[in-house]
């Protein structure tokens, strides 16, 4: 039998056939693999927390608490810490902070912003006085090689360790200066040749991290509390 | 496998090859040279779709409704890069985050379509396979020519390893510096010309008159 394969009636069945067929295929590959491409999404946002603390050897679930805060810095419940991950600029606007805190002390603050060509983000880890950067991993989706993209390479995120957020009590965040750091405490050499980067991970510090003031300054007065306690209590046997 | 089947699948590598003979695909040789790596999973990515692309619609060539090929071409297409972009999502996760876009844009690749409407529509399955793969492989070996070079010279190092010593560098004393030019699409088009040029002047019969 040979059908006249240009008549209307056989391409309409033709065209509906193969789009069912196709459509069938792909669903079935796309259900089969999920599971995988979602635990290696999982995975690469757990390790870019570890690395962010140098603590890659660590397991992530024993070392690390996830916990969700709202804008006055306290905890609320019943949020998935990495379904905000995945759209964090949403989370931030939603008034919704995800936070990683390290059995250590430390705690990790998940950035985001613009870079030149695409999003750019990153981990940001804090030591235990909630000011000094103990670790910092940064990526992008589309900075041009050699230039932008250099924030993803170690070497250059190596350059944030130490910097400090605070200026005294003042919220001053890291600046990524043109020509090189004048102020060694919270500038960072910016990218020669990648200005348009270096200014988008400046205003993505600045403003993610402003998002978090409340509860890191919160900390930081309790462990001034504390320390003032302390040095009360020696003036005081000074002072017999 | 026949002496002529051989030549369906080794002609691409030279005298047929589709980016440095046929000028197809150089989009893509553009934007995925910049490492090795990634011009390594894309040349095999390209070469699994035109293959099986190819096999596909030589299946298919007896009951296609002419009028609409192109669109059930496209679709094959698709549905086999969106196939190949599901796999390296799961199995390799961080090169997929490197080619990003590029793997979806292999629909878009002429070389693909070109070898289906040019070979696959008219051909037995077995050496349409033949064709699909040659061609693929030969638009891979010149994306891998062109990572060579620009991963070299461009980043001093090749599939991710340095090569160039640190102690060369300026910033170390030394007297070297990368081509940061190497890492711009334009110099891929520069060597792919320079690739042309050395071909051509190898292979008489391919030259104009």
């Amino acid at each position: 039998m040979k059908f006249n394969t240009n008549s209307n009636v056989y391409i309409v069945v033709y065209s509906t056939v193969m789009v069912v067929v196709v459509a069938a295929v792909l669903a079935v590959a796309a259900l089969s693999l999920q599971s995988r491409q979602y635990a290696n999404e999982l995975n690469e946002k757990k390790q870019s927390i570890l690395a962010s603390l140098v603590a890659e050897d660590r397991n992530y679930d024993e070392f690390i608490e996830a916990r969700v805060l709202n804008a006055a810095g306290e905890q609320i419940e019943g949020a998935d810490v990495f379904t905000l991950l995945n759209d964090l600029p949403a989370a931030f606007a939603d008034g919704k902070f995800p936070l990683f805190e390290a059995a250590d002390g430390r705690v990790v603050i998940p950035v985001t912003g613009s870079g030149l060509w695409g999003p750019i983000w990153g981990y940001v880890a804090l030591e235990k006085d909630m000011d000094t950067i103990s670790g910092i991993i940064m990526a992008h989706k589309g900075e041009t090689p050699g230039l932008g993209a250099e924030i993803a390479t170690p070497k250059y995120q190596q350059k944030f360790i130490g910097k400090q957020l605070f200026e005294g009590d003042e919220f001053v965040s890291v600046t990524l200066r043109k020509g090189g750091a004048k102020d060694p405490a919270h500038e960072v050499d910016a990218i020669s040749g990648g200005t348009k980067t270096s200014d988008g991970v400046t205003a993505m510090l600045r403003e993610s991290l402003k998002n978090y003031l409340p509860l890191l300054e919160s900390r930081r007065a309790a462990q001034r509390a504390e320390a003032g306690e302390v040095s009360n209590v020696e003036n005081v046997a000074d002072n017999e | 496998m026949s002496s002529k089947n051989l030549k369906y699948l080794t002609g691409p590598f030279s005298v047929n090859n589709p980016v440095i003979v046929q000028i197809l695909g150089i989009c893509s040789a553009l934007a995925v040279t910049v490492q090795l790596k990634p011009a390594i999973v894309m040349a095999l990515s390209v070469t699994v779709v035109t293959g099986f692309a190819n096999l596909v619609m030589s299946l298919l060539r007896n009951g296609v409704p002419s009028r609409i090929r192109i669109i059930v071409q496209l679709v094959v297409i698709a549905a086999l890069v969106i196939l190949v972009d599901q796999v390296l999502k799961a199995y390799v996760y961080e090169v997929s985050k490197q080619l990003s876009v590029y793997v979806g844009l292999i629909i878009t690749n002429c070389i693909v379509m070109g070898r289906v409407e040019a070979f696959a529509l008219g051909n037995k399955p077995w050496p349409a396979f033949l064709d699909g793969l040659g061609n693929g492989l030969g638009y891979g070996i010149i994306l891998i020519v062109v990572a060579f070079f620009r991963e070299l010279f461009g980043s001093g190092s090749l599939l991710g390893y340095p090569v160039v010593p640190e102690s060369w560098y300026a910033a170390n004393g030394g007297w070297y510096s990368n081509c940061g030019l190497m890492l711009f699409p334009p110099m891929a088009l520069i060597i792919v010309g320079a690739i042309i040029w050395v071909h051509r002047s190898r292979n008489k019969d391919l030259q104009e008159k």
